[in-house]
C-alpha cells in the first residue's frame, strides 16, 4: 500500500491528461463510473505500474484508454479471456475489467460464467447502460421493458439479463451493484470488489443519455442519472436515510461474497502437491 | 378543549371562535405522507364547517426532494398560502425540513411537532464527506426544544413500530397534532378512518391514540433532563471560523455542457453560460460539496476545499 | 542413456513449446489436437508454467494473448473448427504485435468435416483466416522431428518479430511416432523477446525502428503504454488520420519482408536442373520425396520445392527454382490452395498443374509418380 492513499484523491493523477475531453457523449455515465474507478485505486494504493486494465468493445471498452495505467484495449465480448491470460501469467499485477452489458453479457457472456466459476482474482466492472451506444443504439441482454432502441422500434419484448445474479450462480467469489449517481457508495464498492481475493463482479448502472436517453425520452443528463434513484427509491419511501435503496426492485451494495478458494491459489497448491509425491 | 384532553400539559391552543385563520404547515420529504396528512386535516376542518384552504408543492415529491402543505382554515380565508411566522402548527415529517421552516412558526404561540426521523435526500445533503462541514442542519433537538416553547419531537416511526405497524408513523403524528387544534377526538378518527386503506382502520386508530397520548403526557422540562438524543448528523467543521469558501476550479476546455452539475449542485451555484460551458455564478454559497465533482462525467470540476478530509 | 526417443508428432510438439520457454498454454479440447493440450498440462507446472483450460478456442486464442501482454511466451493449439474461432483474436495478435503461436492440427473439412482425418485445407484460412491485411508467418513440418524444429522455430520467430506465427501440422504426422534425437534438435538457445529499456518519457510502443521491430513495453516497468486493436499511431493511441495510419500499416507489412533471411526457410533438392518441380508441404512432401526417387530411377528430371516457411510465400527463391522448369507439380490434400498463389510466380513457359484429393486420404507416392508421368505423356 502506498502513500497515496493518505492524500487526496486527484483525478488528475490517474489519468491521460492529454487525451482529454474524452470521446464520450456529454452527460454520458461511463465518465463518472471511471471516476470512482481511479478514486478506489487512489484508496487502495495500488500503484498506475502495477495497474493492468483490460477492457472489451463499446463505450465501455473505450474508457481504458483514459486511464494513466497498462491498459488493453481488447475484443469484442473477450476481455475477460485476455484478463485470464494476463493474470495467470502476471500474478503481480491488479487486473481489471471494463466491460459493458452487451460485450459482457452477450457476446462475452460464456466468458463471464467461466470467469466467475473459476474465481480467478480479477475485478470485472460492467457498466450496465441497457443499450449498444457505440453501434448506435440498439437492444441489449439489459434493455429494460418496452424500451425503444433501433432494433425494437416498436419497444423491447425481451426478458432483461438479471448479469449479478448471474454471476453469484455462475460462483463469482463477490458480487455487488452500485449506481453511477452515488459516486463514493461505488468508489466504496469497487474498492471492496478489488480488495476481494477472487473473482469479483460489479454492476455499474450507467446512463447512455445521448443515444438511449433521447429515444426514450428519459430526460436530459441531469434527470437521467437522478431516475437512476427514483426508480430505484420507491421501495424506500418513508424509509430512513440508511435503508438500502431497491433499484426497480433490484439490490444495490454488496449482494453477495464468499471466500471459496482464488483459482491460481488452487492450481499452485494441487501442482505443490503433485511435486511432493 | 375538549374534555377528552387532560388539561395536565395542552399544548397551547388557540380558541377556534378567533377571526383570523388559523395556519399548520406540514412539512417532509417526498414519499413520506405530508400530502395524506394535509388531506387529512383539510377534510376535518371542513366537515368541522370552516373555510379551508390547502396548497402543497410536491415538485420534486418522487425523488426524495422537499415537499409541504399549507393548511389554512377560519370563518374566511383569502390567501391559500401562510405568511412567513405565522404557522400555528409546523408539523415537520423530517427534521430538517423542520428546522428549514422554522422562521414560519408564530413566535412565542406557535406549536412545533417534529418526527426526529432524518432523511438525507442528496439534495439537502452538502458534504458527504465525514468530518467536514455539512449541510444537514445542525440543529439538535435539544437546541429546539430550549428554544421553542412548545415543541415536540417523537420518534413517530418508533411509536408505530411498537404497534407493528411502521406504515401507521403519519397518523401517530396526526395523534399529537390533534392536541394542538381544538377537534374532538372522534371527528379526527372518522376522518382518519376515510383515509386509511380499511383493514388497517384499528392499527391506525390505535396509533392516533398513541401519538396523542404521548403529546398529552410529554413533560418539556424532564425530557430536557433526559435528553439522550444530542445526535446530530452535523459535526463540528472542521473548517476554521473565516476560511476560504471552498473554491470551484473549472477546466473549461473539457467540459462538454451536459448541465448534470449545475442541475445537481444543492445549492445552484453553477450556471450554463451561452457558449454552453459551465461557469461559477455564485461563489459564496458553494459548501464545498462535491456533487459537481463527483458527478461531472468529464472531470471538468475540481474543488477545492479549505480544509480536504478523505472519506 | 539415450536422447533418442520414439515419440508421436503432437507430444514432440508440446516438448519443444516447454524447450523455447513456453510458460503459458491455453487450450481447448479438439480432435486431432488434443494430445499437446494433454501434455501441456504435465509439462508447465513442472516449470512454473501455467496450463489453463478455457471455456471455447475463442477464450484459448483471447488468454495466450492476454499472458503474452503480460510477458510470457505462450501456446495454443487446435484444429480447423476451433482455427476458425480464434481468428478474430489472432487478428489482434498480428494488429497489435503480441507474440503468440498457434499449432493448428489440421482435419478435413470444411465446417466439423472429418475430425480424425488428414486434410490440408487451412492453408489459405492460415494466411487470410482474420480480417483485413496483416502479418503472419506460417511453418509446415513434414515430420516428427520436424514439429520439434519448427515449434522452437516458432517461437522464437514469433518472440523476435513480434507476430503470430501458426504451425500447421497434418493430422497424420501429429499421430505419427517416429525416433527423435530431441536433445540433439534443442538449440538451448532460445530468442528472447526484445523488451523496452529506453527512457519512459515520451516512449513510443509502435515506434518506427530501424528494424521495424519496436521494443515491447513489459507492464509494470513504468511505460504504462496502451495496446487496442484499432489502427494505432506510434504512441499506440488510436488514429484515422489517413497519413498515419497508412505509415503504421506500412510498417506492420513490412516486417516480414524486412527479416527475410530469419523467417524464409525452404527444403529444395534437385530443383536446379530439374524439368518438374513439385511443389509440396507436410506429408504430400513425404510422398512427393518417395515419388521422386521412383521418377529419377526413370530418369526424369524432378525436383521438390518444399516451402517450411508457407507463409510468408518464398517467392523470389521460388522464382528461382522453377526458372528452368518446363512444369510444377502441386500435389495438396485439398482443392488446390498453395496452387493459386504458385500461379502468381509462374514464368510463360512453365505450366502449373495441380493434384489434389480432399477424401480424407493422404496423397500416395504412387498418385504423384502416375501424375507426372500422365502429364509427360500429354507433352
Ligand atoms: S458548486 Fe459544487 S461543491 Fe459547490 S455547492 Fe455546488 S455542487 Fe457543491
Ligand atoms: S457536469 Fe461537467 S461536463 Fe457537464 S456541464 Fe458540468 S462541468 Fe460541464
Amino acid at each position: 500500500m502506498l502513500d497515496q492513499a493518505k492524500t487526496p484523491f486527484e483525478i488528475r493523477d490517474y489519468i491521460r491528461q492529454q487525451l482529454f475531453p474524452h470521446f464520450m457523449c456529454p452527460g454520458c455515465g461511463h465518465g463518472i463510473a471511471l471516476r470512482a474507478l481511479l478514486w478506489a485505486i487512489h484508496d487502495l494504493g495500488i500503484a498506475k505500474d502495477d495497474l493492468a486494465i483490460v477492457s472489451g468493445i463499446g463505450c465501455s471498452g473505450r474508457i481504458g484508454a483514459y486511464i494513466d495505467a497498462n491498459t488493453f484495449h481488447t475484443t469484442h465480448g473477450r476481455p475477460l479471456a485476455f484478463a485470464t491470460g494476463l493474470k495467470l501469467a502476471r500474478p503481480d499485477l491488479h487486473v481489471i475489467v471494463i466491460t459493458g452489458d452487451g460485450d459482457c453479457l452477450a457476446i462475452g457472456g460464456n466468458h463471464l460464467i467461466h470467469a466467475c466459476r473459476r474465481n480467478l482474482d480479477i475485478t470485472c466492472l460492467m457498466l450496465n447502460n441497457e443499450i449498444y451506444g457505440m453501434t448506435g443504439g440498439q437492444v441489449s441482454p439489459t434493455t429494460s421493458s418496452d424500451r425503444y432502441t433501433t432494433t425494437t422500434p416498436e419497444g423491447n419484448y425481451e426478458p432483461v439479463f438479471d448479469a449479478c445474479k448471474l454471476a453469484q450462480g455462475a460462483g463469482a467469489g463477490f458480487v455487488g451493484r452500485e449506481m453511477t449517481l452515488q459516486t463514493p457508495s461505488l468508489k466504496k464498492l469497487i474498492q471492496q470488489g478489488i480488495a476481494h481475493p477472487g473473482f469479483s463482479f460489479l454492476e455499474v448502472i450507467s446512463d447512455c443519455t445521448e443515444i438511449y436517453g433521447r429515444k426514450n425520452d428519459l430526460g436530459e443528463s441531469a434527470e437521467m442519472v437522478l431516475s437512476q434513484k427514483a426508480d430505484f427509491r420507491s421501495a424506500s419511501y418513508g424509509m430512513i436515510a440508511d435503508e438500502v435503496f431497491q433499484p426497480r426492485n433490484v439490490k444495490t451494495g454488496v449482494l453477495y461474497k464468499d471466500d471459496r478458494p482464488e483459482y491460481a491459489q488452487a492450481y499452485r497448491q494441487k501442482i505443490a502437491s503433485r511435486a511432493k509425491k | 378543549m375538549t374534555t377528552a384532553v387532560k388539561p395536565v400539559k395542552a399544548p397551547n391552543t388557540p380558541p377556534l371562535t378567533i377571526p383570523r385563520p388559523h395556519n399548520v404547515l406540514i412539512v417532509g420529504v417526498g414519499g413520506q405522507g405530508v400530502i395524506m396528512i394535509s388531506k387529512v386535516l383539510a377534510t376535518l376542518c371542513q366537515e368541522q364547517g370552516f373555510e379551508v384552504k390547502q396548497s402543497e408543492v410536491h415538485g420534486m415529491a418522487k425523488r426524495g426532494g422537499a415537499v409541504f402543505s399549507h393548511v389554512r382554515f377560519g370563518e374566511i380565508v383569502h390567501s391559500p398560502t401562510i405568511p412567513e411566522g405565522e404557522a400555528d402548527v409546523l408539523l415537520a415529517l423530517e427534521w430538517a425540513e423542520g428546522m428549514r421552516w422554522m422562521p414560519y412558526l408564530r413566535q412565542q404561540s406557535g406549536t412545533f411537532i417534529a418526527d426526529t426521523q432524518r432523511i438525507v435526500p442528496p439534495f439537502a445533503c452538502r458534504n458527504r464527506t465525514r468530518g467536514a462541514r455539512t449541510g444537514y442542519v445542525g440543529e439538535t433537538i435539544q437546541t429546539v426544544m430550549e428554544q421553542v416553547e412548545n415543541s415536540f419531537a417523537l420518534d413517530a416511526m418508533g411509536i408505530a413500530k411498537q404497534l407493528g405497524v411502521v406504515k401507521a408513523a403519519n397518523t401517530v403524528l396526526l395523534g399529537a397534532l390533534s392536541t394542538a387544534l381544538d377537534f374532538p377526538t372522534e371527528a379526527w378518527k372518522s376522518v382518519i378512518s376515510k383515509f386509511v386503506p380499511p383493514q388497517t382502520t384499528k392499527v391506525n386508530l390505535l396509533a392516533f391514540d398513541a401519538g396523542r397520548e404521548w403529546a398529552l403526557g410529554f413533560d418539556r422540562e424532564s425530557e430536557l433532563r433526559n435528553i439522550k438524543d444530542t445526535r446530530s448528523l452535523h459535526q463540528e467543521s472542521t473548517v476554521e471560523a473565516g476560511a476560504d469558501y471552498s473554491r470551484v476550479e473549472i477546466t473549461e476546455e473539457w467540459c462538454k455542457g451536459c448541465d448534470i452539475c449545475v442541475k445537481f449542485c444543492p445549492e445552484r451555484c453553477l450556471i450554463m453560460n451561452e457558449k454552453l460551458i459551465v461557469e461559477m455564478a455564485e461563489p459564496e454559497l458553494c459548501t464545498g460539496c462535491r456533487m459537481c465533482e463527483w458527478l461531472c462525467p468529464d472531470f471538468a470540476i475540481t474543488v477545492h476545499t479549505p480544509n480536504h478530509v478523505p472519506l | 542413456m539415450s536422447s533418442v526417443q520414439n515419440i508421436q508428432g503432437n507430444h514432440a510438439c508440446a516438448l519443444a513449446a516447454v524447450a523455447a520457454g513456453c510458460r503459458f498454454y491455453a487450450g481447448y479440447p479438439i480432435t486431432p489436437s488434443s494430445e499437446i493440450a494433454e501434455r501441456m498440462s504435465v509439462e508447465l507446472p513442472a516449470v512454473n508454467g501455467i496450463f489453463v483450460q478455457m471455456e471455447d478456442e475463442i477464450a484459448s486464442m483471447g488468454a495466450i494473448i492476454g499472458a503474452s501482454m503480460g510477458g510470457a511466451k505462450t501456446m495454443t493449439a487446435t484444429s480447423g473448427p476451433g482455427f476458425s474461432l480464434k481468428q478474430e483474436n489472432l487478428g489482434y495478435a498480428a494488429a497489435t504485435e503480441v507474440p503468440c503461436v498457434i499449432i493448428n492440427v489440421m482435419r478435413g473439412g470444411p465446417s466439423t468435416g472429418m475430425p480424425t482425418r488428414p486434410a490440408q485445407g487451412d492453408v489459405m484460412q492460415a494466411r487470410w483466416g482474420t480480417h483485413g491485411d496483416h502479418p503472419i508467418i506460417v511453418l509446415t513440418p513434414w515430420s516428427v522431428q520436424e514439429i520439434y524444429q519448427q515449434t522452437l522455430r516458432a517461437f522464437d520467430l514469433s518472440e523476435a518479430l513480434r507476430v503470430p506465427v501458426v504451425v500447421l501440422i497434418d493430422e497424420v504426422i501429429g499421430h505419427l511416432v517416429e525416433s527423435v534425437d530431441l536433445a540433439k534438435m534443442n538449440t538451448g538457445n532460445p530468442v528472447e523477446r526484445k523488451w523496452a529499456d529506453s527512457s519512459q518519457e515520451d516512449f513510443q510502443p509502435y515506434a518506427h525502428t530501424e528494424d521495424l521491430v519496436p521494443p515491447m513495453p513489459r507492464p509494470g516497468d513504468g511505460y504504462r503504454t496502451h495496446t487496442t486493436g484499432l489502427t494505432h499511431a506510434e504512441n499506440g493511441f488510436p488514429t484515422q488520420d489517413p497519413e498515419v495510419a497508412n505509415r503504421v500499416i506500412s510498417r506492420l507489412l513490412q516486417k516480414l519482408e524486412h527479416h527475410n533471411d530469419l523467417v524464409e526457410c525452404v527444403n529444395q533438392s534437385d530443383c536446379k536442373d530439374a524439368e518438374i518441380v513439385i511443389v509440396a508441404y507436410g506429408i504430400t512432401a513425404r510422398a512427393a520425396q518417395s515419388a521422386k526417387q521412383q521418377l529419377q530411377g526413370e530418369g526424369v528430371k524432378v525436383g521438390i520445392f518444399r516451402p517450411i516457411t508457407l507463409w510468408p510465400f518464398p517467392q523470389q527463391t521460388f522464382s528461382e527454382a522453377i526458372a528452368n522448369a518446363r512444369l510444377v507439380l502441386v500435389p495438396e490434400m485439398n482443392a488446390g490452395q498453395l496452387i493459386v498463389e504458385i500461379e502468381r510466380y509462374r514464368n510463360d513457359s512453365t505450366r502449373i498443374i495441380g493434384l489434389n484429393r480432399y477424401d480424407g486420404e493422404p496423397i500416395s507416392p504412387q498418385q504423384i509418380f502416375n501424375k507426372v508421368k500422365e502429364v509427360l505423356q500429354d507433352a
